[in-house]
């Protein structure tokens, strides 16, 4: 059976002669707030163009343009449907431990695991993760190395176990920890340093007053401070990252957190928008519209930030977004895309080994698949519980079914969806949000610009399948 | 943290386009994650 719209539209005696009619491609016009531009998009290939104002009908008529799009059409199709569809996990969210030194206001996983959870021991620790080595020798192709990241709660409080898991499969996968950054020490940092494992912290504002309002420990003291320290130990270090959570309490902030996280030469970020799966994030939730001003505003601050030193900070999840338009099949990131990469691209696994589609699962018993204790990693993969979020398809929620974009969103998030908003097939917390982060990357296309907001190099081993750049639009294409 | 010279510092405006359009294409069995980068791919 076909899953795509495109794929499903192919038997009528149409020749595709016309846009938007019979077999013809679908191009959707949409207003990108640009005073030149308009953008073109295949909703279901994620093809887009950026057409000028005044040569939109040239553009839409049987032309050139039209000619070479609809060449490409099906390869697109077949592009989408292999990265909607066709890959197989190749990361593992680890929680080694369910206790957390602290509170935070929005966190995803329920306030008494985190006060009083289980530890993983050493030795089940290294089992999981000699489970999960093979299953990734069974599925992954020869070479690949498949991606441990180690989460929480807080993993640090299960050192020990995780620093000898690390060095007892280093050669088996890559590492990564995600950390609130309280306990990384100089020992730590050593540690992870030399063992090239990748860091992430959490701070949330460059301010004391605004960082603690959401961080804090059980006594509700803020730990900003102590983050800072963290901060300063991993200065010069090549794999580290902060991920800054977008709430109502801090989004005002967001243009100073890049200035300071450019300051302290922090390579990469990621600034998150909150997830309202659970109902105390809620509380924190910022309004789509003034969320996106905030983060549209501190995008631009890190271009001129870019233009005025040469140094680049980072923001990962828009670097994303930007990605799933250039070139959807190099995105790093798989919540804006749907089916997300929940359960399908990364599992997680908590310290008694139930594994759940994501880390946002983690609390919601009706989510756990199965455990890698005792199960098959294969068969959780296809349980109900799985199958309820990798099911969840874009092209069925409405309006994500009527929408142009819905390819460079994806819909986040169905455990949003489904907690919040009460079904799978309802969108999530925000939508608006995303309209304006994609229409800000068209806008950075139209301009030439968006080379400032992805890394070096990020197109190395892509290569380009279609271009046209006309000064005229009746210029054949390239 | 990436630092080079800001592409586009000192030329011409360049001269504006009818049609912007463009796709780039790669083996898709990318990082796959959800809320955290894994530098496999390392701003420079």
């Amino acid at each position: 059976m076909s899953r795509t719209g495109t794929e499903s539209r192919r038997s009528a005696p149409s020749r595709g002669r016309f846009i938007n009619s019979g077999e013809g491609p679908t191009l959707q016009p949409i207003d990108v707030g640009h005073a030149d531009y308009l953008a073109l998009v295949d909703p279901d290939t994620a093809f887009w163009s950026l057409v000028a104002r005044d040569r939109l009908s040239d553009a839409m008529s049987d032309g050139p343009f039209l000619q070479a799009y609809r060449k490409k059409a099906a390869a697109f199709a077949r592009e989408m449907n292999l990265l909607r569809f066709g890959l197989k996990p190749s990361a593992v969210y680890f929680n080694p431990t369910e206790r957390c030194n602290l509170n935070c206001s929005y966190c995803y996983i329920p306030e008494g695991m985190r006060s009083g959870g289980e530890h993983m021991s050493r030795e089940r620790l290294l089992e999981a993760l000699q489970r999960l080595k093979d299953y990734f020798q069974r599925t992954l192709p020869a070479g690949a190395v498949p991606q441990i990241i180690f989460h929480g709660a807080e993993p640090l409080l299960a050192r020990e176990v995780v620093f000898a898991g690390i060095d007892a499969f280093r050669r088996d996968f890559r590492f990564g920890i995600q950390t609130n950054a309280t306990l990384l020490d100089d020992a730590a940092v050593k540690f992870l340093g030399e063992r090239d494992v990748s860091i992430g912290i959490s701070l949330d504002a460059p301010r004391r007053e605004a960082a603690d309002r959401t961080r804090k420990d059980w006594s509700g003291q803020g730990v900003h401070g102590k983050v800072l320290e963290a901060m300063d130990r991993l200065r010069g270090y090549h794999a580290w990252s902060v991920i800054c959570t977008m709430t109502r309490e801090n989004a005002r902030q967001l243009t100073g957190m890049v200035e300071f996280l450019h300051q302290r030469e922090v390579p990469t970020c990621l600034m998150n928008i909150v997830r309202c799966t659970l109902p105390p994030s809620r509380e924190v939730k910022p309004d789509d519209r003034s969320a996106a001003r905030a983060f549209l505003a501190a995008l631009e601050r890190s271009y001129e930030l870019y233009r005025e030193t040469g140094r680049k900070l980072i923001v990962g999840n828009f670097a994303n977004v930007l990605l799933a338009i250039l070139a959807p099949t190099a995105r790093r990131l798989m919540c804006d895309i749907s089916p997300c990469g929940g359960g399908r691209c990364f599992f997680a696994v908590t310290p008694s080994g139930d594994m759940f589609p994501c880390s946002e699962f983690i609390g919601l018993e009706s989510f756990r698949g199965g455990n890698l204790f005792r199960d098959e990693v294969e068969q959780v993969l296809e349980s109900r519980p799985f199958q309820l979020v990798t099911g969840r398809n874009v092209d069925v929620i409405d309006p994500c079914r009527r929408c142009a974009i819905r390819h460079f969103c994806g819909s986040p998030c169905p455990a949003e969806a489904h907690e919040m908003n009460g079904a799978m097939d309802r969108t999530g917390a925000f939508c608006e949000f995303y309209e304006e982060q994609i229409r800000y990357a068209f806008r950075l296309i139209a301009d030439g610009r968006e080379g400032a907001f992805l890394w070096d190099g990020w197109d190395r081993g892509t290569k380009t399948t279609f271009e046209v750049t006309a000064t005229s639009a009746r210029r054949a294409p390239r | 943290m990436s630092k080079c010279k800001p592409k586009g510092a000192g030329k011409a405006k360049p001269v504006k386009k009818s049609v912007i359009a463009s796709r780039k294409s790669c083996s898709a069995t990318g990082t796959g994650l959800s809320h955290y980068i894994l530098t496999d791919r390392k701003a420079k």
